[in-house]
């Protein structure tokens, strides 16, 4: 028996793969084709105050080994999230864990204590970092004060462990991670998209509505182990990796090089079965390579001497 | 087979592994593929579609979808019709008896047969024909008078013309350079048809096409003042609602309702008059 589980501060897994947000709806989308509770952890499409409708189309546009989006964190909003979306959730044996998004600090603030009312919410993952949807501008994590202002008031405001979902678009992302690390974050998942471009050379326009949109898949995954390398060299706090993680070869780069956990993204539009393909994965690597819990593999990098 | 399938409501949908049993080269760079997949074969209606995984390696990177252009409950298959138009399409093209695809389905909201229709008329532009032999199918079996309606660019774009022949409907067509049918466009031939009378109440109209020819038919059918469904095609990824990139945009959207239609799970196929269709 391999031992898969693992821990994100105060947060215990059961296996170290979830899914990430805005890439499996609110579970119930995917439930005829995928076991959910195989899953480590279900990380639901972000929730805001109020519903949006998104950006208008068109939304994507599919590159090689990858693909850019710009949804604009289309949602139901909070209250249809509690009242339709999460009875379902309270239902799976996996821990669920709720991303939440706004504009402001007190959107964040306001969505986490409407949501402290409700049972059946594992933790909260942070997104300061999507790049389609931006304050001035800029996304939230690419401030180091402001994720940690942001941070710190959410904790204040819950004992639910806390995930901070950091943009790969800035020059240190370890001292964003940092910021995070010293305002009581459980965790630091990285990385949210690149920031990406494409133009359609008939028309003259871009690909997508907004312009630049997030830049997602198996393309970026050498950008975001690099990412996930600065931030466990340089910070004491768990990491889960993301970005372009397709199968088990591509979790276990992640793992070995540090991150306690992963996240499947893009993947899941292609095979919603990846994430559980990937739970096998490990058990069958361990056992094939004599390791009894993957804890032993996290962070067992081998540097060149 | 590999059928992972448990229903939730009305979501029937599955991920499979389907052999190829047979694929033929219709006409041009338009295919036919006839795929085994019992469950989908079972519970598939006219204007679903399915969601390919063309290659196990990443270019293409996303899935395609094809509507389900005919399906033998009995034989357990369904097929599906498609055009070269770059690599993942031509690597299809390449396909053998025996290969397997991955597939998800079925998928979306189908075609609506309307309480009271009598005469259905089928238009199809280009490659929008797939559906619409499904429905032709289904509509002939329930007693339905059905008039179709084909236009394409020319006589290589054309498509099982025979197969809707053999089904006792009425077929025009109409091509851009007269290679085949009668030289013109489709939206004009079925004006003319219209022109020449019907039962308002009893006629409903079915497209599938690019967007400007529905833009087309969604103009016809308020001129004539008839009912009609359009299936559009749209970027898609994952083709059941998670990725969220495939909107639409809601026609006159009351207050508190939302402003965009997902394709993937709304649609494609929508009312004529539910959504706008921009581009």
């Amino acid at each position: 028996m391999v031992d898969l589980s693992t821990k994100l501060g105060r947060l215990s897994l059961k296996n170290p793969v979830l899914v990430a947000s805005g890439t499996f709806g609110y579970g119930r989308e995917s439930e005829p084709l995928v076991d959910l509770n195989a899953l480590g952890a279900l990380i639901t499409k972000s929730v805001s105050l109020e519903p949006r409708d998104g950006n208008p189309p068109p939304r994507i546009f599919e590159l090689p080994a990858g693909m850019l989006n710009s949804i604009g964190l289309a949602n139901v909003g909070v209250e249809a999230f509690v009242r339709e979306k999460l009875p379902f959730l309270r239902t799976l044996d996996t821990t669920v864990v709720v991303n939440i998004a706004g504009r402001t600090a007190d959107e964040y603030l306001a969505v986490v204590r409407r949501l402290e009312e409700e049972q059946g919410i594992d933790g909260y993952e942070l997104n300061f970092s999507c790049p389609n949807v931006k304050k001035g501008g800029l996304e939230f994590s690419q401030d180091p004060r402001l994720t940690a202002s942001v941070t710190q008031a959410v904790r204040d405001a819950t004992e639910r462990p806390l995930i901070i979902k950091l943009t790969p678009n800035v020059t240190r992302v370890s001292d964003v991670a940092q910021a995070t690390a010293e305002s009581g974050a459980d965790a630091v998942s990285l990385i949210n998209t690149l920031l990406g471009f494409a133009v359609d050379v008939k028309t003259r326009r871009p690909r997508i509505h907004t312009g630049t949109a997030g830049y997602s898949g198996l393309a970026i995954k050498p950008v975001a182990l690099a990412k996930v390398l600065e931030v466990v060299q340089h910070v004491d706090i768990p990491v889960i990796g993301i970005g372009g993680i397709m199968g088990v070869n591509d979790a276990l780069e992640f793992l070995i090089t540090g991150a306690c956990a992963i996240q499947v993204g893009t993947a899941n539009f292609i095979d919603p079965c990846t994430g559980q393909k990937i739970v096998q994965g490990l058990i069958d690597y361990c056992a094939a390579n004599r390791i009894g819990a993957v804890s032993e593999l996290i962070g067992s990098l081998k540097m060149w001497s | 087979m590999n059928e992972e399938s448990v229903s939730v409501g009305q979501d029937y949908k599955c991920i499979d592994d389907c052999a190829v049993l047979s694929i033929e080269n219709l006409s041009g760079d338009v295919y036919c593929m006839r795929l085994a997949g019992r469950h989908i074969a079972h519970q598939c209606s006219p204007g679903q579609f399915v969601n390919l995984k063309v290659t196990q390696q990443y270019i293409p990177f996303l899935r395609k979808p094809f509507s389900v252009c005919r399906r033998d409950k009995e034989a357990g298959w369904f097929e599906i019709l498609w055009k070269i138009v770059g690599t993942g399409t031509a690597a299809m093209a390449r396909a053998k008896p025996g290969d397997t695809f991955n597939v998800i389905g079925p998928l979306g909201r189908g075609y609506r047969e309307p309480q009271n229709m009598t005469t259905a008329i089928l238009v199809g532009g280009g490659l929008g024909i797939a559906p619409l032999l499904f429905l032709c199918e289904e509509l002939r079996r329930n007693g339905v008078h059905v008039e179709v309606f084909f236009g394409a660019r020319s006589a290589s774009d054309l498509a099982m013309v025979d197969v809707f022949q053999e089904m006792d409907v009425t077929v025009t067509i109409t091509t851009e350079d007269g290679s085949a049918g009668t030289r013109g466009v489709i939206t004009e031939a079925l004006i003319e048809r219209l022109n020449t009378g019907f039962d308002i109440e009893r006629v409903h109209l079915f497209s599938c096409g690019p967007t400007r020819f529905l833009q087309s038919m969604i103009h016809i059918t308020e001129t004539f003042g008839i009912e009609g469904q359009i299936a559009i095609e749209t970027m898609m990824a994952c083709g059941f609602g998670i990725c969220v990139g495939c909107p639409v945009r809601a026609r006159e959207p009351k207050p508190g309702e939302k402003q965009y239609k997902l394709t993937c799970i709304e649609g494609p196929v929508f009312g004529a008059r539910e959504v706008v269709l921009d581009g």
